[in-house]
């Protein structure tokens, strides 16, 4: 039943965005047609690259192309929960929309989670033409690919990247501005998390770095499952420490945020900004 | 006697945010700012009741605790027995907050896409909700302009939208705040007639209206709360006031431009409760001083016989009457002096 009415409630969140989101006709073809222009872009760049850096990219079956495709398909949802669920909190405040859903039956938890539900399903939307493109446009091969394994990988990559999207809320709710989790997070993960090129082209000292960040288990993973057909077995170092993150910073995660709603009922701020 | 809302010595302090030369200075000390200081109040059920309160005097704070949406700092507030510290879900599900501010609606949804929304929000069951939100919608008189888009609307519109969306579960108690802010008189006052006579009347809801306009308060209201600078000065019926007032006798007693020294005679005298203002006409040369006596009429005579004996030349006087604006605003002079 409470499950039944968090799906109907994150539902109605996903088309209230919908409609708002198609009211702005050009905005909302911008925002496709940035699809088409993204991947050709990485297109040619993989033209110009050839066979430059091959070694580097052997693991993932050495096409630079399909290599930053699944990269930038998949940092979607890394900007998604990073960034849209502090976005949609400041963006509550600032309308003035935060406070008529906080008076209402729905759990403040389930508030955060539904207001980017349609940026999870646009992200996925997007996915799914970025793959598209690829598959039929450029001849990227994923015959092999594991999706049952890919499905593990996007499922562990949401709920860790979540785990720092709702801290990243939490300082958003009590300082309303700058949170320092989002910007961090996402700065490093895009120098250091294998998004544009793997990070084994990084100084060895430097890939240390990497392994603390989600980001780079949950594109690797990716990557070998879609491209290069890893089975489970094969993929569990990933999933694994995946699991290791979103076990550690979810509750985490939960914690904080309700520290930060008592804190922000308490200053009397909570729909302030 | 059935209390559905009650609130014993409740306070409410925010913080106060501080200027960095502040931060550097005193980093641990802590500054706060009282919106609320030891309010109690009772109120029935099924009545309308009455915040009034000029801007900042604590009205929406007090409402927003009412609401959960703020947590107080010490005291207790109850909702039909619950402690809005403890039971915010519960609270939930027999209030509604009418937020007049249109900023609160989705501007590119129309009137019933913003009602479904909240609806979804609020648990209405999918079997009735449709059927809900057209009967809600004729009964605003809001159905011909319900599929337009929210930003289409006038304010007057809005504010019954927003009247709407409160009334989405049916609430036993309605907290209003200021919903007939910023509009013109005429739809201002079928807004009144209708929490009066639909609401209040007809539908048994109990509502907490909080208003900064005295005479929307007291034509609306079954009990008002005054309350200046975060404290409730005082409580009850319109008729209960007005008696207070009556019990107050002020004469204004003009007298020729009388000398500094003969003023503070008339001052130091024992019958003179209290001077509440003093006029200066200089067409005529005199002043007119208004004055609090102890007896009421008895008094008066005293005291005029006591201002010609000291030298005072009277011109007339008469007796003032007052009405409620002129007892708040004595109490928010009294207050800032």
């Amino acid at each position: 039943m409470r499950i039944h009415s968090i799906f109907v409630k994150s539902l109605a969140f996903a088309h209230r965005d919908f409609i708002n989101e198609v009211s702005y006709k050009f905005a909302f073809f911008m925002q496709i047609f940035g699809i088409f222009i993204s991947t050709i872009m990485f297109f040619f760049l993989s033209k110009l690259l050839g066979d430059v850096g091959t070694s580097y990219l052997e693991p993932y079956g050495g096409n630079y192309f399909a290599f930053v495709l699944i990269g930038i398909a998949f940092f979607s949802y890394f900007n998604v929960s990073m960034e849209g669920l502090s976005k949609s909190i400041r963006e509550g405040q600032m309308l003035g929309t935060l406070e008529a859903m906080l008076v209402t039956q729905t759990e403040i938890p389930t508030i955060i989670f539904s207001s980017v539900m349609y940026n999870f399903l646009f992200a996925s939307f997007k996915v799914i033409i970025y793959l598209l493109l690829g598959v039929f446009l450029f001849g990227v091969d994923v015959g092999n690919a594991n999706l049952p394994g890919a499905f593990i990988i996007l499922l562990l990559t949401i709920i860790s990247f979540n785990s720092f999207g709702i801290i990243s809320a939490s300082f958003v709710m009590v300082l309303k501005k700058g949170d320092p989790v989002s910007k961090l997070f996402s700065n490093l993960s895009g120098i250091i998390g294998g998004l544009y090129y793997p990070i084994s082209v990084l100084p060895a000292w430097l890939q240390k770095f990497s392994y603390v960040l989600p980001i780079t288990y949950s594109l690797e993973g990716m990557r070998l499952a879609i491209l290069q057909g890893y089975s489970l077995e094969a993929l569990l170092p990933n999933i694994i420490a995946l699991l290791i993150f979103s076990v550690i910073m979810l509750p985490l995660s939960v914690f904080i945020f309700s520290y930060a709603v008592k804190r922000a009922k308490i200053d009397g701020t909570l729909t302030q900004y | 006697m059935t209390y559905c809302i009650e609130t014993f010595n409740l306070t409410k302090k925010y913080p106060i945010i501080r200027n960095y030369r502040d931060l550097l200075l005193h980093p641990l000390q802590k500054k706060e700012s009282t919106a609320l200081c030891d309010v109690n109040l009772r109120i029935k059920k099924g009545e309308l009741f009455g915040l009034l309160g000029s801007n900042g005097a604590g009205k929406t704070t007090l409402i927003k605790i009412f609401c959960t949406m703020v947590l107080p700092t010490s005291g207790i507030t109850r909702i039909n027995g619950l402690d809005v510290l403890h039971n915010g879900k519960k609270i939930k599900k027999i209030i509604g907050y009418v937020i007049c501010d249109e900023r609160s609606f989705y501007w590119r949804l129309t009137g019933r896409q913003n009602l479904k929304f909240f609806a979804k929000l609020n648990n209405v069951p999918r079997s009735v909700m449709e059927t809900k939100i057209n009967d809600l919608l004729s009964f605003m008189d809001l159905s011909h302009e319900a599929d337009r888009m929210f930003k289409d609307y006038s304010t007057g519109t809005r504010k019954k939208l927003a009247i709407a969306r409160g009334l989405l579960t049916n609430p036993d108690i309605l907290f209003m705040d200021e919903p007939t802010n910023a509009l013109d008189p005429i739809t201002a006052q079928k807004i009144r007639i209708f929490i009066r006579e639909k609401l209040v009347n007809e539908m048994k809801k109990t509502v907490v209206f909080a208003t900064h306009n005295l005479h929307e308060a007291e034509e609306l209201c079954d009990r008002i709360a005054f309350i200046h600078r975060g404290k409730v000065k005082i409580t009850g019926t319109v008729e209960e006031i007005k008696r207070m007032v009556r019990a107050e006798k002020h004469y204004v007693v003009e007298l020729k431009k009388p000398e500094t020294a003969l003023l503070k005679k008339i001052f130091a005298f024992p019958l003179v409760k209290e001077i509440i203002s003093i006029s200066d006409l200089t067409e005529t040369n005199t002043v007119e001083i208004e004055i609090n006596t102890k007896n009421g009429s008895e008094s008066i005579f005293h005291i005029i016989k006591h201002i010609i004996d000291i030298g005072g030349n009277v011109c007339s006087f008469y007796q003032k009457e007052l009405s409620l604006a002129n007892l708040f605003s004595r109490i928010i002079d009294k207050d800032l002096n």
